[in-house]
């Protein structure tokens, strides 16, 4: 009995449904699962708010993937690669020099870097001969700000050559 | 460790330059030829004082005395 009435209330309910049916179904709860993501270069615009189901960001706080209605977050970019797996199921993989992730609250993803190529771009024997450089100025006794600047770059030629492993 | 950098006075915009201009040398010879032509800056200032402009400066120069002011270590 108590069921019969529960589905008259739903028989009742559906016609106002039908009345506006771009609310039963809008293009948003289609693609919900998706993020729009945008990857941007000062001089280049790699990915413009294309569709996309998961980016891995190597971030200052760590390693994370971004899936659709993720929470929003701003978060500071390590030189690193970042994954994106796209609609057709293929893996993109990039290496940025370093920036910014903002995730935005409707599932969109604004990636901002100085620098960032495919893996295929890099020269595994420039990073080595750059690292053995760095290796001499952060040993050697050149000025604090030299030595902080050779840091760097063997922060990222490190990370660049772990990810051309 | 993850931001020594700062206590030598660089900025993060220095530390980004740094950063995208080792990313840039990594590069397999063509890209590298096309990228490394966006490293180059050659800014110049002056300061003017009472109608009369003073020494022109290039602004890596004086943005790298600027940071080693700023060193923790001073």
């Amino acid at each position: 009995m108590n069921s019969i009435r529960l589905s008259r209330a739903a028989v009742r309910a559906c016609p106002a449904a039908f009345r506006v049916p771009i609310q039963c179904r809008s293009y948003a709860d289609a693609v919900a699962d998706k993020i729009k993501l945008s990857l941007s270069l000062p001089h280049q615009s790699i990915y413009k708010s294309t569709d996309v189901v998961q980016v891995n960001l190597a971030a200052e706080s760590g390693d994370m993937g971004v899936l659709a209605n993720h929470v929003p977050s701003i978060e500071q970019l390590r030189p690193g690669i970042v994954e994106i797996i796209e609609e057709s199921g293929g893996i993109k993989q990039f290496f940025l020099s370093g920036g910014f992730a903002v995730v935005q609250p409707d599932s969109q993803l604004s990636i901002n870097a100085v620098e960032g190529f495919p893996l295929e771009d890099f020269s595994p024997d420039a990073v080595r001969a750059q690292i053995t450089e760095a290796q001499k100025i952060v040993s050697g006794s050149g000025s604090e700000q030299d030595t902080a600047e050779a840091k760097i770059e063997l922060e990222v030629l490190e990370s660049l050559q772990a990810s051309l492993k | 460790m993850a931001f020594s950098w700062k206590a030598a006075g660089l900025t993060y915009n220095r530390y980004l330059a740094i950063a995208a201009r080792t990313v840039r040398r990594s590069l397999k010879e063509g890209p590298r030829l096309q990228a490394e032509r966006r490293d180059l800056m050659d800014l110049k200032f002056a300061k003017w004082e009472s109608g009369k402009q003073g020494e022109v400066k290039p602004l890596a120069a004086a943005n790298a005395v600027a940071m080693a002011s700023q060193a923790e270590s001073k």
